[in-house]
């Protein structure tokens, strides 16, 4: 217990730091700047911003934002994606309730009841609600996150690299059970990341591997220009195919009365606490995420209420539930990235991907050789939702006039941007052309019904999953079986194949497809 | 860029359809109940086949130890596998026709973004962000050019005084011939 006070102590001490600033103009003069509380305010900002763009979702918002971050010293620039990351996942709640047009799959859910509300003249008391709600669910989870970290963490340092490769396993097969859609469309997905991850050069040997000579892809494809390109460009793409204009029904009515009346607070109480239980667990699965939370919380709510037909039409319990289950399983979801180094969804894949570019190596090490940067992250998250609370809710009239922008001004913005960004982060005017060719890749997969998520995933895992491998097998001389009988291992392989036989079985894959049918009825 | 040739081939088909009749069934044998999956596999398939053929000049196997090519190969395989089973899958089981890919938008954000990248070195920044600016907006119908040209002027402006002042990124903004 108190090491865990201590833990967060550090972490609010590294928040809270001071920085000496030296203005230009003032000659010398220096003013002390609280630098980390002011990139987290920026980052869920800008991440509110760019969130609230119709269309674009939290990943595609992590991914374009990424290159503004590499000129940071690594605790700000991780503090500000996180706060990038919230604050992107409150813009997309704030579009689907006012425009009903999701930003992403996570707020599909908080659009079938948050729509109505709007329609009603509700819509804000829906904000509120769900900014309440993510509150909530942000302060358990941070401090679920604080509790479990050393745990685990000591837990992860007795895994060998048998282990490590079936965790990795499990976490991919987690990941395929619990995605929407064809079970064996995901898994290809995700070898197919896992073989984009070869290109570059071999870790052991140095050989060059698929690499055809071209300069820039001997270190392998940049994390940063894939995702750009898979989901920044490829969701533009997709976006201008539905033409835009016409299906954008935005709320014309002003949004009045931000407040919540004394009967939505106590009908919203139950579901925020089972969301945020429901959330914060299916956050901590690997392979789980903000999305399933959503649409679990959503469920079960319907299945719970006296009244379900009410659901659809305007609930209050429609939009608390989904939104404090996807911000719980948002921060609970930072559990294994930060304790095994695994990351459990794209997002947190996109995290590994900063961390890299500054030099980290996520995993067990990381919380012990530098615990200011995994305690001052964590106790950021808390920050950063205070920060959305207090600021977004005011702000509602600015983000409601930025979904009157036009998407054919918006997206060649977004085009020159993202260029600008890729470019900026090696002055690689290839990595630009290479982003060009994964958002048409990406577009093309979208249209063939590949989701893009799991090869992110599997790119991410793969030079790990690769590493593992080899060390286990070198150590157990060759003798594959090794995975099989050291019992930890064993145990994760054995989860795994019953959740794949479970995925593929068809009765539960009816019951896995009747979570994700809300979105259509 | 080798993954580009592919995409072009394999977008060509539902590309090269007149607009006027559903696609799907004008390629396609009848045989092929779900079109989108059988694409989808065969493509799976082609890209494993090329990754096959790029990782087969690297060392496999010596020993217990793995080699070079040892990993690529094996997820070649496995994809090569999984594929198959998509293609299968589309083969047996009825799925949705080809959605229609839509040339327009693809071509101009893809031009946008090839032309920054040959400009942004030559050219600097100003003249790139505005140029793939202008390119971008023609992959829409709707963009009308009074504003467009007036929004991406804002834009460019932003840009040059976010990325080199407020983030600190060395970017060039001038053309070089401007430079010397």
């Amino acid at each position: 217990m108190g090491d865990l006070f201590s833990n967060l102590g550090l972490g609010f001490s590294t928040v809270f730091q001071f920085v000496q600033w030296a203005p230009p103009l003032l000659g010398g003069m220096t003013i002390p700047v609280p630098m980390n509380i002011l990139l987290c305010l920026i980052g869920a900002l800008v991440g509110t911003l760019v969130g609230v763009l119709p269309g674009i979702g939290t990943i595609a918002t992590v991914a374009m934002l990424l290159p503004i971050t590499f000129g940071l010293p690594p605790v700000g620039a991780l503090i500000m994606l996180a706060g990038i990351y919230y604050g992107a996942q409150y813009g997309g709640s704030t579009t689907s309730i006012l425009v009903n047009i999701p930003g992403e799959a996570g707020s599909v859910v908080t659009a079938l009841d948050g729509f109505q509300m709007a329609k009603q003249g509700r819509a804000g008391p829906a904000l509120a609600i769900a900014a309440i709600g993510s509150f909530f669910a942000g302060c358990v989870s941070t401090v679920l996150i604080a509790v479990l970290g050393a745990p685990l963490t000591k837990l992860a340092l007795a895994f060998g690299p048998a282990e490590y490769f079936s965790l990795m396993v499990l976490g991919l097969i987690f990941a395929v059970v619990l995605a929407k859609g064809s079970v064996l469309k995901a898994i290809a997905m995700i070898v197919f990341g896992l073989l984009l991850s070869m290109v570059g050069s071999d870790i052991e040997t140095g050989a060059s591997r698929m690499s055809f000579n071209i300069p820039e892809l001997a270190d392998g494809l940049g994390f940063a220009t894939v995702a750009m390109g898979l989901f920044g460009f490829a969701e533009i793409i997709r976006n201008l195919d539905a033409g835009g204009e016409e299906d954008r029904q935005l709320v014309q009515n002003k949004v009045t009365g931000l407040m919540p009346t004394r009967k939505d607070m106590i009908d919203s109480t139950p579901p925020i606490l089972r969301g945020t239980v429901l959330g914060s667990i299916l956050g901590i699965l690997p392979g789980g995420g903000a999305v399933i939370a959503s649409f679990a919380a959503y469920t079960l709510e319907k299945k719970l209420s006296k009244n379900p037909q009410k659901f659809g039409r305007g609930a209050i319990e429609g939009v608390a539930a989904p939104e404090s289950a996807n911000n719980a399983a948002a921060q609970t979801s930072f559990i294994p990235l930060l304790t095994l180094g695994i990351p459990p969804n794209a997002v947190m894949a996109l995290m590994v991907g900063a961390m890299t570019i500054h030099g980290i190596v996520p995993g067990p090490q990381v919380m012990q050789k530098q615990p200011d940067l995994v305690w001052g992250m964590i106790a950021s998250m808390w920050v950063g939702n205070l920060m959305l609370l207090v600021i977004n809710l005011p702000m509602v009239g600015i983000w409601v006039r930025l979904l009157r922008v036009p998407y054919r001004l918006m997206f060649p913005s977004i085009v020159v941007f993202c260029s600008i960004g890729i470019y900026s982060v090696n002055n690689a005017p290839m990595d630009v052309v290479l982003a060009g060719v994964f958002g048409l890749i990406g577009y093309w997969l979208v249209k063939h019904d590949f989701e893009p998520a799991p090869l992110l995933l599997g790119m991410v895992l793969g030079p790990l999953m690769e590493e593992n491998l080899r060390r286990a097998l070198l150590i157990s001389r060759g003798d594959a079986t090794v995975f099989f009988t050291r019992p930890l291992s064993a145990s994760l392989m054995a989860i795994s194949a019953f959740l794949l036989i479970l995925a593929v079985l068809p009765a539960l894959r009816r019951k896995r497809d009747e979570v994700f049918v809300e979105s259509e009825s | 860029m080798t993954m580009s040739c592919k995409l072009v081939i394999e977008g060509d088909v539902p590309m090269s359809d007149a607009p006027s009749h559903a696609p799907g069934h004008s390629i396609l044998p009848s045989w092929v109940k779900g079109p989108q999956d059988f694409v989808g596999g065969l493509a799976l398939m082609a890209i494993a086949a090329f990754a096959l053929w790029a990782s087969s000049d690297l060392q496999g196997m010596h020993g217990f130890s793995f080699g070079a090519g040892t990993a690529p190969r094996m997820f070649g395989i496995l994809l090569l596998a999984l594929g198959a089973g998509v293609m299968a899958v589309g083969i047996f089981t009825e799925g949705p026709s080809l959605s229609k890919l839509h040339w327009r938008g693809p071509f101009f954000v893809g031009l946008a973004i090839l032309s920054f990248a040959f400009c942004i070195r030559p050219m600097g920044m100003i003249f790139s962000a505005m140029s793939s600016f202008l390119i971008a907006a023609l992959g829409s119908e709707e963009t009308r050019w009074l504003e467009t040209i007036i929004v991406g002027a804002c834009l460019t402006t932003f840009c040059a005084l976010l990325f080199p002042y407020a983030l600190g990124l060395p970017l060039q903004m001038w053309p070089t011939f401007l430079m010397r």
